[in-house]
């Protein structure tokens, strides 16, 4: 279902709550936000939750790590109410947990969001959106497609590599001075194939006619239709109730501010 | 502006987009156990601050190679689509993110005209990257809640690494990959060549 919204714009939608979240620093409006993409992962996307939860599960402890963070440091403007307890001689407010919480909720819902688009879109169906629908320049495009092709080449080349280092008894040396030899003996190989690659491919596009003219045809044709709107507003304007119905209990809080 | 480059320069912006998507991703990993290891001395947000620079890498090796207007900012561009296109859990805002890091980049640049390209100009623009995305990342990833003390010294710690990682390391990376002559066919590796026959004479 997700996966046949065109990509371009799943992407704008993905960015709305992703930006605007950002204003938010209470626990309630996060928090239900997360449960609505919970809910539109689990029901309009075809993901197994397999899958999403062995992705997701290691940012718990990102956002546990990073709320506790935020919890310990926040500043004066976000430390307000009483003091809860003291912990290495630092206060910590009902205020300074509340923005931990919400920083940390925020951070899920940044990373459900992500996965919501990563898992469900084409990489190329992405680019020719983007150029279609955003007059991203052809040049552009299909030179990151070029590139974007050389992944699997750059896999077996660095094996290859490491092979050849191998053979000739230039194994890695254990500790963090072997690291840094290491990573100086693959990475220059590495690049300087990959630019010899790059200039080649650029050649072999211009000699087969390809001018980067932004008056072309497309065979692969991207259009958004009804149901994309329909996405976005669905993302949209979930937010805006998310953050109305936070308003109305007087939850909300952006910046710091009480409202 | 892509009237001015050429096609070879947009795909070897694309590939250093590539690989340095894939070294990016790696280094989220590596924050990510800085951070484990420091956070429980309560300097997890360092975890990521010392090694931001890398961040900034592929602005300045772009730049430095193709010496034209915009390719700082649009090579770090690209990496962002590129990590998107790999599955980054950073979703589609990173590109915006990486757009702020290229313009802050492409900034050190422009005050040159475009046409200074030593190593205290490459240090500048991995600081400008670095100055852009801390401002940034104040308001997505919430940091104005922290304590001022912090956040200085946060930003301490991401200039110099914008500086040494971006910087040094950006142009280090670039002088090695001309002496293996692949960049013959760009501005780095014609002024290399002038050097040289100077040199000759």
């Amino acid at each position: 279902m997700i996966s046949s919204i065109n990509p371009a714009m799943k992407a704008v939608t993905i960015m709305v709550p992703g930006l605007l979240l950002s204003f938010t620093f209470d626990v309630f409006t996060p928090l239900v936000y997360f449960i609505f993409i919970l809910i539109i992962t689990f029901t309009l996307a075809d993901i197994r939750p397999m899958t999403w939860l062995k992705i997701f599960s290691p940012f718990v402890l990102v956002a546990l790590t990073s709320a506790w963070m935020a919890t310990l440091y926040a500043n004066q403007t976000f430390s307000y109410g009483n003091v809860l307890f003291t912990i290495w001689g630092v206060d910590i407010t009902e205020g300074s947990l509340m923005t931990g919480i919400s920083l940390g909720l925020r951070s899920l819902c940044f990373v459900a969001l992500s996965l919501l688009f990563a898992l469900t879109t084409d990489s190329t169906k992405f680019m020719l959106s983007l150029m279609q629908q955003f007059k991203l320049p052809p040049k552009i495009t299909f030179g990151i497609l070029a590139g974007y092709r050389f992944l699997p080449v750059f896999r077996s080349e660095y094996q290859i590599l490491k092979q050849a280092h191998r053979i000739r008894g230039a194994d890695r040396e254990p500790g963090i001075k072997g690291r840094i030899k290491q990573f100086r003996r693959y990475a220059i190989p590495l690049l300087a194939n990959g630019l010899r690659k790059s200039e080649r491919v650029a050649i072999a596009m211009e000699s087969k006619g390809f001018t980067g003219d932004k008056e072309r045809t497309h065979y692969h044709q991207m259009s958004i239709q009804t149901k994309d709107w329909l996405f976005f507003i669905l993302f949209a304007g979930m937010l805006a109730i998310t953050i109305a119905v936070s308003y109305s209990l007087g939850y909300l809080n952006i910046f710091g501010r009480q409202f | 502006m892509t009237n001015q480059w050429k096609l070879k320069e947009i795909v070897l912006m694309a590939v250093l987009g590539v690989v340095f998507g894939i070294i990016y991703l790696g280094f989220f990993l590596i924050g990510q156990g800085f951070r484990n290891v420091l956070a429980p001395f309560g300097l997890g947000q360092f975890g990521y601050e010392i090694i931001f620079g890398i961040w900034f890498i592929v602005s300045i090796i772009a730049a430095y190679i193709i010496r034209k207007p915009g390719v700082a900012f649009t090579s770090e561009l690209i990496a962002g689509v590129v990590q998107v296109l790999l599955g980054t859990t950073a979703g589609p805002q990173l590109i915006l993110s990486a757009a702020i890091q290229g313009a802050g980049a492409e900034l050190a640049f422009a005050l040159t005209r475009w046409k200074d390209y030593r190593l205290r100009i490459l240090v500048f623009a991995g600081m400008g990257a670095a100055i852009f995305s801390f401002v940034w990342n104040l308001y997505s990833a919430g940091n104005i809640a922290l304590a001022p003390w912090l956040l200085t010294s946060m930003l301490v710690v991401r200039l110099i690494s914008g500086a040494l990682l971006a910087g040094v390391l950006g142009k280090w990376m670039s002088d090695q990959l001309a002496k293996t002559g692949v960049l013959r066919g760009y501005a780095l590796g014609k002024e290399r060549r002038k050097q040289r026959e100077k040199g000759a004479i």
